[in-house]
């Protein structure tokens, strides 16, 4: 690895990458999580029949679930650099915390959108693994989306946190692009999109769980 | 009826739809409810009977908006269960039977809370409120304990509170009692009655047919999906108000036996249920004392104890109405 003080992007990627994967973790697998906990307690048809609809009281599980994945980020990043004996000598504190913030609405919006579907359907459980993993790479949190193929680079274009990731190491680095204002808006544009995508994906699911019953265990 | 029902169904129907299979995929449809018709009146508490599968749970997950009817309608307080959910969920209140539903590593006043700010009650009106369903329901003094301590019967007290949290006019009680000790069972029942005559619609359904004689003011009974009796506890008796009920025990009878008692004039059924080692036959007939005059010839050699006559009960006439369902 570099020497202190003179920091490349393998050493901003093991410094950073360490704590997205962290943060992304437990923000994704909390909302899967905790539905399928409310399943277990038969609690998920005590809440869907409240007067309160499902994205509200999911909003707060998840806004929770960020919390702790925040808190998983920043010791993770900082145990990382201090592991590494690095520093960041191009750190651009101003656009870093953006791009976090940025970031941060990103994962909102994903585990908003996608965990209704775990309400509905007991087997997108067993998917959760597998798109965890799949962000890791495909957002670029342990190395650029540049060294990816052709196709998933246009799979990893569509995914929101890809943009958001790609700013924030940028405020971490000297050269190379610096298109921050695109970078953001991208983030939030496909975060809205999915956001959108998601009140027609709500309906759905209140609809279908009242027609199968599946809320329940058995 | 001249009132508006506080409860009506009509040609309620719902049949389940599932797949089964890989490649090729099959449909496969159970119909769990086959047009039902019902009206409870406000301020009754009503009783659904019926054995397991029968369709009980299903009314209840219609009427309380968790499912919906795959034909027919379902109106609670005049409101559509199916599109008016919003406005109906906060007039309601349900209960299911067992442990879960509960937040075990929560306190009961968390999760009274909790349920509280879903049911957007007021901070000022849910505290007081808690604090009159604690001490109502005997939970004062553990109310900050996890609900993970609780006895089965505080959780299923616990479970009644979160039901009541909105104060509905209408609830509904999915076999509250399952699993409680005779004398929690029996508190549950006292509360049951007391929300009632205090003037909530109560709909209840049960296994216990002396807990629907106890406290009902109407029972239905249902069968595969469709109500086979509907009425006073008093009126659904009156299925065996002409019948007597003979009971006996015997230890090792063979079953070609009971053909001959079934072939006796007047009986019109005979049910055998194991009880430990020994047999319970219990007879229903015209005329009990005929019977009990040729059971020594039937059962010749067999070995009768506990031979008995007696009215028939809710339970005799829920028998006749089950059949082979049962």
């Amino acid at each position: 690895m570099s020497r202190p003080g003179a920091a490349s992007s393998h050493v901003v990627y093991g410094v950073l990458g360490g704590g997205l994967i962290g943060y992304w973790s437990v923000a994704y697998l909390d909302g899967g999580n905790g539905i399928q906990e409310e399943r277990w307690n038969g609690t998920l048809e005590q809440i869907f029949a409240t007067p309160t609809r499902l994205w509200v009281i999911l909003l707060g599980k998840i806004t929770g679930g960020l919390l702790f994945g925040l808190l998983a980020f920043l010791p993770t990043a900082a145990i990382a650099y201090l592991g590494f004996h690095a520093v960041l000598p191009n750190l651009d504190p101003g656009r870093f915390a953006i791009s976090l913030g940025i970031l941060t609405f990103s994962f909102f919006c994903i585990a908003l959108t996608l965990t209704p579907l775990f309400a509905l359907w007991r087997w997108a459980f067993s998917m959760l693994n597998g798109f965890e993993l799949g962000v890791y790479i495909l957002c670029g949190f342990m190395f650029p989306v540049a060294v990816l193929a052709p196709w998933a680079q246009g799979v990893a274009a569509l995914l929101a946190p890809t943009w958001a990731v790609r700013a924030l190491y940028a405020s971490t680095l000297s050269g190379g692009p610096r298109d921050f204002v695109v970078w953001w808006l991208a983030t939030i544009g496909l975060s809205l999109a999915y956001l959108a995508g998601a009140y027609f994906l709500y309906a759905l699911v209140e609809r279908k769980a009242r027609i199968s019953g599946q809320l329940a265990l058995a | 009826m001249a009132a508006q029902p506080a409860i009506e169904a009509r040609q309620l129907r719902k049949t389940y739809t599932t797949t089964r299979g890989i490649f090729r995929r099959e449909r496969v449809e159970r119909a769990a409810l086959r047009g039902v018709d019902l009206k409870i009146a406000p301020g009754e508490l009503f009783g659904l009977l019926g054995p397991n599968g029968a369709g009980k749970t299903t009314m209840v997950k219609i009427f309380t908006t968790l499912l919906l009817p795959s034909s027919g309608s379902a109106l609670v307080l005049g409101l559509d269960a199916v599109k008016e959910q919003w406005a109906l969920r906060k007039r309601i209140g349900f209960v299911f039977g067992g442990e879960r539903g509960l937040y075990w590593r929560l306190s009961g006043i968390d999760n009274l809370r909790y349920f509280a700010d879903l049911y957007r009650i007021p901070p000022d009106v849910s505290r007081r409120r808690i604090s009159e369903l604690l001490e109502r329901l005997d939970l004062s003094g553990r109310e900050r304990d996890r609900v993970e301590l609780y006895s089965r019967g505080m959780k299923q007290r616990l479970h009644l509170a979160r039901g009541l949290l909105n104060d509905p006019e209408v609830l509904f009680l999915d076999e509250p009692t399952i699993g409680l000790d005779p004398v929690g069972a029996r508190e549950l029942r006292v509360i049951v009655r007391e929300l009632a005559d205090a003037g909530k619609t109560v709909f209840l359904t049960t296994h216990y047919m002396f807990e629907a004689d106890a406290i009902c003011d109407r029972i239905a009974v249902i069968r595969d999906g469709a109500i086979v009796a509907e009425g006073t506890p008093s009126s659904i008796k009156t299925v065996v108000r002409d019948q007597g009920i003979v009971e006996f025990e015997v230890v090792g009878m063979p079953v070609e036996r009971l053909a001959g008692l079934r072939r006796l004039p007047g009986v019109t059924s005979v049910a055998i249920s194991e009880h430990e080692l020994a047999q319970v036959v219990t007879v229903h007939c015209a005329r009990p004392a005929e019977v009990m005059t040729q059971l020594g010839v039937i059962l010749d050699g067999i070995n009768l104890e506990k031979v008995s006559s007696r009215e028939p009960t809710l339970e005799d006439a829920y028998v006749q109405l089950i059949g082979d369902s049962q």
